[in-house]
C-alpha cells in the first residue's frame, strides 16, 4: 500500500511539475529557482495533507466528544483562512526561500572560515544508518526549540501583543492552530529555521517534520474532551493539556503547559499542569472584541496595533 | 568496447549537471519497503561492509537520488533496482578517480564526500569537504575542481590527497565544470550571472569570464570551443574561448541543460528539462540529427556497455533507458529527484 502511495505522489508531483510549475518558471525566467520550487510543491501537498488528515481525525472527534458546543462558528471560519494561508500558501515559500538565501549566505561565510558544519550524523555517526532515528532527534530539538519559542512569546510584551491573536479564540478548534498574527508567523519561520540550520536539518526534511508538528498541534487545540491518561499526558500533548495553557486565566506570562509536542519540557521547567479534569473555557479576557470576532484582516490590523503600544510601553 | 566504455562513464560523471536540492524523507514515510533495503548488512553499514550479490555478467548502475538522500545501485541487465543505501543529506554528482578505482560522490548538503569501489559498492572512506556540488579532476590528473552551488566558491584540491590548493570566491551559482584537452584551464559555468567562468589551473585564478545566457548549466569542451546548455533558454550556445564570444546557438529545447559525449565520441547528447527531451547532436557540424521524447526532465546522461542510454529523470523520480537506434524507452523507479547517474561496466570482460 505504501508502495502504491508513494508511487501516487511522485507521479502527482512529476505532472504538476512537469505540466505547470516548470513550463511558467520558464516563461517567468526563473529557471534559476526550478529546484526550489519541485521543493515548495512539497510543502504545499503535505500541508493540504496535513488539513486533510486533522480533519479526518479531529473534526469527528469534535463532534462526539466537544468540550463547549457554541451556537454559530464565526470565528471558527476565519481560523480556516488562517490555516490554508499558513500551510499551503505563501508563508511556507517565503520562509523556505528566505531561509535558503540566508543559509546560501551564511554557508558562505562559514565556508572561508574553513569550517565544515557538523550534522547531528556526523556528531553521532549511528544516524546515518537510521535516517528515521536520526528524523525523530531533529523532532525533538526542534520541539525543545519551540517549547521557549513559546515561552517568550508570552513572557515579552511586544511578542504577546502578537501571540494574543492566536490566544484570543473563545471558540477554540483543531483549526485554531494556525491562528497567529503573520509577523509572528515570520518570526516563528526566521526562530524554527535558524535552529534547523544551526543544528544541521536539511531544508528538505521540513515539510515532514512540520506535517508531525502541525498535525500534533492541530489535535492538542481541538474541542474534545480527550485526556491521554497519567502516562500518555506525560509522553504527548493531549487536547486537555493544551486547553490548559488556552484557558482564560492561563493567558500572558501566567501560562501553563507551552510544550507543542512532548510534554517533558513544561514538566522539566515547572511549567506543566497535569490536572486531567480541567478542561477551562478558553480565550484571553483582555482582548479587544476585533481580535476574537473579526476577520483575518481586522485582526491582523489589531495586532499591529497592540504590536506598537507594548513597543511604545503603553 | 569496454575500455572506451569506462572513459565514457568517466566523462559522464564529471559532467553531469543539475541544481540543487534539498533531502526529502517521503520515501521513509511512504515506501519503507524499499527502505528496508537498506536495512541489508551492506546498506545499514555502508562505510564498513561490501554490498553484496552484485551482478557480475550487467552493468551496475549507480544513481544519486538528490531528493531523499540515498543512491539506488540497478541491475542493467533486468532493469531492477537492487539495493538502495543512505547518503548523508543531498548528492547530486559523481566522478570517478583519475586511476578508475573508486567512484567519489558528492554530497553537497552533507558536507562530504564518500568513496566507493565502483565493482562492489562498497563504501571505502569519507572525507568531510565544503559543500561539493559538481566536480571534476583535470584530465591531466593533477586537480580536483570543485564547484560549491550554495557557497558560491570554487575550489582546487589536490587530487592526490585532497589538500585544498585554491578556494575562489566566484560569481553566483557556479555550477558546472569542464576543462580543455591540455588540463590549463578549467571552465566553470555561473548559473546566477549568465556567466562562464575560465580559471587558470597554473596560477589557480581566474582569467576571463563571459556572457552566455539565462542560466548556464552544463559545460562541455568539445574541439576547441565550449558548448554550454542555457537552461533560462531553449538553445545551447558555442563559446570560442580565444574570443570569448559566442559564436552560435544549437536549438535544443526550452531548459537547455546538459551535454554528453556518446562512448566512441562520434555523438553529442543534449538534454532540455523543460521540453524533456534529449538530442543527438553531430560533435563536427553541430547539427541536430535527431529528438528523442524524454518526459519528466531529463538531466545526467550514462551509457551502457551495450551503448544504450542512460538518463536521469528528475521529475519523476526514474531512470530513462533510451534505445538510440531504435529510440525505444523503458524506464525504471529509484529515488526522489535523481540527478548523477555512473555505469560501471561488467565484470570479467
Amino acid at each position: 500500500m505504501f508502495g502504491h502511495l508513494d508511487t501516487a505522489y511522485s507521479q502527482l508531483t512529476g505532472w504538476l511539475y512537469t505540466e505547470a510549475l516548470q513550463p511558467a518558471l520558464y516563461a517567468l525566467g526563473l529557471m534559476d529557482y526550478a529546484d526550489d520550487l519541485y521543493q515548495w510543491l512539497d510543502f504545499a501537498i503535505f500541508g493540504l495533507i496535513g488539513i486533510v488528515i486533522s480533519y479526518v481525525v479531529c473534526r469527528p472527534l469534535e463532534a462526539a466528544m466537544p468540550v463547549e458546543r457554541w451556537p454559530g462558528r464565526g470565528p471558527v471560519y476565519t481560523d480556516m483562512i488562517y490555516t490554508l494561508l499558513a500551510r499551503v500558501g505563501v508563508l511556507p515559500l517565503l520562509a523556505f526561500v528566505l531561509l535558503n538565501g540566508a543559509q546560501s549566505r551564511l554557508d558562505g561565510l562559514i565556508a572561508d572560515t574553513g569550517f565544515v558544519p557538523p550534522t547531528l550524523e556526523t556528531i553521532f555517526p549511528v544516524l546515518r544508518e537510521y535516517p528515521l532515528l536520526a528524523l525523530a532527534a531533529y523532532v525533538v530539538v526542534l520541539d525543545f526549540g519551540e517549547y521557549w519559542r513559546h515561552r517568550f512569546q508570552h513572557r515579552f510584551g511586544w511578542w504577546w501583543a502578537l501571540h494574543s491573536v492566536h490566544h484570543a479564540q473563545r471558540q477554540m478548534t483543531f483549526w485554531t492552530d494556525d491562528r497567529n498574527h503573520i509577523l509572528d508567523d515570520v518570526i516563528a519561520a526566521l526562530w524554527f529555521g535558524a535552529l534547523a540550520l544551526l543544528i544541521g536539518v536539511p531544508l528538505g526534511q521540513f515539510p515532514v517534520i512540520l506535517l508531525i508538528l502541525r498535525i500534533a498541534e492541530a489535535m492538542s487545540h481541538a474541542n474534545v474532551r480527550l485526556s491521554y491518561g497519567s502516562v500518555g499526558e506525560r509522553l504527548i500533548v493531549s487536547p486537555r493539556f493544551h486547553r490548559v495553557h488556552h484557558g482564560v486565566l492561563s493567558v500572558g506570562q501566567s501560562g501553563k503547559n507551552y510544550a507543542v509536542l512532548l510534554p517533558v519540557w513544561d514538566w522539566i521547567f515547572g511549567t506543566a499542569d497535569f490536572r486531567r479534569d480541567v478542561y477551562p473555557e478558553t480565550g484571553d479576557p483582555d482582548a479587544p472584541e476585533g481580535l476574537v470576532t473579526g476577520g483575518w484582516f481586522r485582526q491582523q490590523a489589531l495586532g499591529l496595533k497592540r504590536l506598537a503600544l507594548a513597543l511604545a510601553g503603553r | 568496447m569496454h575500455a572506451s566504455a569506462n572513459i565514457a562513464s568517466l566523462d559522464h560523471a564529471t559532467m553531469c549537471t543539475a541544481s540543487r536540492r534539498a533531502t526529502l524523507f517521503l520515501p521513509l514515510l511512504l515506501a519503507p519497503a524499499a527502505h528496508a533495503q537498506t536495512a541489508a548488512p551492506a546498506a545499514a553499514q555502508p562505510s564498513a561492509q561490501p554490498v553484496p550479490a552484485l551482478p557480475d555478467r550487467s552493468d551496475i548502475v549507480y544513481v544519486l537520488n538528490s531528493g531523499d538522500a540515498t543512491i539506488s545501485i540497478l541491475d542493467a541487465g533486468t532493469r531492477s533496482e537492487l539495493r538502495r543505501f543512505p547518503a548523508l543529506r543531498e548528492p547530486h554528482h559523481l566522478s570517478l578517480t583519475p586511476d578508475g578505482k573508486e567512484l567519489v560522490i558528492a554530497d553537497s548538503g552533507g558536507n562530504e564526500f564518500f568513496f566507493l569501489d565502483p565493482a562492489t559498492a562498497e563504501v571505502k572512506r569519507r572525507v568531510r569537504i565544503s559543500n561539493p556540488y559538481h566536480l571534476c579532476y583535470s584530465p591531466d590528473g593533477k586537480y580536483l575542481v570543485v564547484a560549491s552551488l550554495r557557497r558560491d566558491q570554487v575550489d582546487i584540491y589536490d587530487a592526490r590527497d585532497l589538500s585544498l590548493l585554491q578556494r575562489l570566491r566566484v560569481g553566483d551559482k557556479p555550477s558546472h565544470i569542464c576543462f580543455d584537452p591540455g588540463a590549463t584551464t578549467a571552465f566553470v559555468t555561473l548559473q546566477g550571472v549568465r556567466s562562464v567562468l575560465a580559471i587558470s589551473l597554473e596560477t589557480r585564478q581566474p582569467v576571463w569570464q563571459a556572457e552566455v545566457g539565462r542560466e548556464p548549466a552544463g559545460v562541455y569542451w568539445n574541439r576547441g570551443k565550449i558548448i554550454c546548455g542555457v537552461m533560462g533558454e531553449a538553445h545551447f550556445v558555442v563559446l570560442n574561448p580565444e574570443t570569448r564570444q559566442v559564436e552560435r546557438q544549437i536549438p535544443i529545447g526550452r531548459g537547455a541543460h546538459t551535454i554528453f559525449p556518446s562512448p566512441d565520441g562520434r555523438v553529442l547528447y543534449g538534454a532540455s528539462r523543460v521540453d524533456s527531451r534529449i538530442v543527438a547532436i553531430d560533435p563536427e557540424s553541430l547539427e541536430v540529427t535527431r529528438v528523442y521524447e524524454v518526459p519528466g526532465g531529463p538531466d545526467c546522461i550514462a551509457f551502457d556497455s551495450d551503448g544504450r542510454l542512460w538518463a536521469t529523470l528528475r521529475w519523476v523520480q526514474r531512470v530513462g533507458i533510451l534505445d538510440v537506434h531504435s529510440g525505444a524507452l523503458d524506464t525504471i523507479r529509484v529515488g526522489r529527484s535523481p540527478h548523477g547517474i555512473f555505469v560501471q561496466p561488467r565484470r570479467g570482460e
